[in-house]
């Protein structure tokens, strides 16, 4: 309660000439530092997810392990997780520590829908393909993995907002990015600036979400049905 | 050639087999359904011919050659393949499913385009209109059109086609049936058709594989020797009371034998000669007389129930 005292008693709440004025100094780099940290994180895991669910969905009986694990690394509050992976070496205070924390964030969701994706794939289709002399390669490339899609760039849609909402609480550990404007402007009782890093983290948000969405729909063109 | 010798299909973890100790020949250019009820082991049996499954005990020859002669998926690219659930790939267009195997064997798209549009137009549907559509825009009978093109893309000379017209409604499926009778007449490819219903089985067969729970073979013969001479009272319940009738549906008023009709034969009602004799004998029935007259080639014979009734009781015919 003080400090939200202290901070109306500073000024206003946006000072319109700090955000011109350090537009290109702070805040673009700290919109490119956190695109990156979120862009990095899900390249990472989606690296990850694809081959480990590709193999869930072979062998259903590795299913259950596979999500009770990354399923237990989704509960761990992120706080926590940023303070375990700084203990950890070769990880440390920065980015790499937030990296590490996000792309374990997003393995149950990635894992789960790449498996959803290849599970919907019509039996009937598999074996045609099959029974035309595809190989199993072949057949995961050409048939299971496009049909697969769409549901698993859902996933990367519902992964990538969530990481770019943890990935704020990543500057505590020195992870750079749009948290970082936020715990400045905390830490300085300047409004303008957690205004910004705020408003922006949202907007990026929405951003992905509404363009990962528009790639999802455009990865079916062959839902539209002309009944003859 | 298509030759079962000794082949048995039992599954890991099961004591009977689904596919019993199974022998017969499917001759070049001939159709052989295999029919039975479920759990007899017609679709497995076909399925072991392009190597899905493989059998526990005996051979499957094509040709004269085992076919693990060569791997799984080159076996599969020269034998077409067709199922009841079609299994098109939703995500291509029309003409990239019909194209699936060309493409796998490379051919060059000029000759890919033009196989793709002569057999959508085989299987009448009209290439400018569904070439580039997608299997979701299509009726199931269209589908199950393209399935059949699709199986015969690569123009192979063996074909596999598990309940292909199963999927749509029975109007539809007569026709299809129709249809590729007529286009079966003309490309001739070996055929091993599975079906459980021993009408369909009838109508597309030049052999008829009747298999029974367990995959015991019953009987293997001409559609018209099943129903003379059924071999079992297995196979005479399962071809069912009115295999005499369904006999008679095999040949047309037009290749009967028939007398000339002596006089004007006037006032007898008129019978066409396409019509099957099964037909022919309901219509006569219908409108109560023994004797009709049949126009053919501008001659004018005389069709009677007793002629019929001969036919009905010669056990020994061949096939019209």
């Amino acid at each position: 309660m003080g400090r939200m005292h202290l901070l109306q008693t500073y000024g206003p709440l946006i000072e319109w000439d700090w955000i011109s004025e350090n537009f290109v100094e702070d805040i673009l780099p700290a919109l490119q530092g956190h695109i990156f940290l979120s862009a990095a994180s899900v390249a990472i895991a989606l690296a990850i997810s694809l081959p480990l669910g590709i193999f869930a969905a072979r062998y259903p009986t590795a299913y259950a392990p596979v999500t009770f694990v990354t399923g237990l690394l989704y509960t761990i509050p992120s706080l926590a997780m940023f303070g375990i992976l700084i203990t950890v070496p070769g990880i440390g205070i920065g980015p790499r520590a937030v990296i590490v924390a996000l792309v374990a964030y997003s393995l149950l969701v990635l894992i789960r829908n790449v498996v959803a994706g290849l599970d919907a794939v019509p039996p009937e289709t598999v074996d045609a393909a099959r029974g035309m002399g595809l190989t199993s390669r072949q057949i995961l490339f050409s048939v299971e993995l496009p049909l697969a899609l769409p549901v698993i760039v859902a996933g990367i849609r519902i992964a990538t907002v969530t990481i770019i909402g943890i990935a704020t609480i990543g500057a505590y550990i020195a992870g750079g990015g749009l948290g970082k404007m936020i715990f400045d402007g905390i830490n300085r009782g300047f409004p303008t600036m957690i205004i910004t890093g705020a408003v922006l983290a949202t907007a990026l948000a929405i951003v992905a979400d509404v363009s990962l969405l528009a790639v999802e729909r455009r990865l079916r063109p062959w839902a539209r049905t002309r009944r003859a | 050639m298509i030759e079962f010798r000794g082949v048995s299909k039992t599954y890991p973890g099961t004591e009977k087999p689904v596919v019993n100790d199974l022998s017969f020949e499917v001759p070049e250019g001939e159709v052989c359904v295999l029919v039975g009820p479920s759990g007899c082991g017609k679709t497995t049996s076909m399925r072991m011919v392009n190597r899905l499954i493989d059998p526990t005990q005996g051979e499957i020859l094509i040709d004269g050659q085992s076919n693990t002669a060569m791997s799984g998926t080159q076996l599969r690219r020269k034998i077409g393949y067709a199922i009841q659930q079609i299994g098109l790939f939703p995500h291509r267009t029309i003409a990239d499913n019909v194209a699936t195997v060309p493409s796998l064997l490379e051919w060059d798209r000029g000759r890919i385009r033009e196989r793709v549009d002569g057999l959508l137009d085989l299987v009448g549907l009209s290439p400018d209109d569904y070439r580039d559509r997608y299997p979701a825009e299509l009726s199931g009978g269209q589908q199950q059109r393209v399935g059949v093109a699709r199986a015969m893309a690569a123009d192979p000379p063996i074909m596999l086609m598990d309940e292909p017209f199963g999927a749509v409604d029975p109007i539809t499926r007569e026709r299809l049936q129709d249809e590729f009778v007529k286009i079966q007449g003309d490309i001739k490819k070996t055929i091993v058709f599975v079906t459980h219903d021993i009408d369909e089985a009838i109508k597309m067969g030049d052999k008829i594989a009747i298999l029974r729970q367990g995959g015991f073979l019953e009987q293997y013969d001409s559609p018209e020797n099943i129903l003379a001479n059924p071999a079992s009272e297995f196979v005479a319940s399962f071809v069912g009371a009115d295999r005499i009738l369904k006999r008679l549906s095999l040949l047309r008023v037009r290749e009967m034998e028939l007398e000339p009709v002596n006089g004007d034969g006037g006032g007898l009602p008129a019978i066409s000669g396409d019509l099957t004799v099964r037909d022919a004998l309901s219509e006569m029935m219908g409108s109560g007389t023994e004797r009709a007259v049949v126009e053919r080639d501008g001659e004018r014979r005389l069709i009677t129930m007793s002629a019929i009734e001969e036919l009905s009781q010669d056990r020994e015919r061949p096939r019209g």
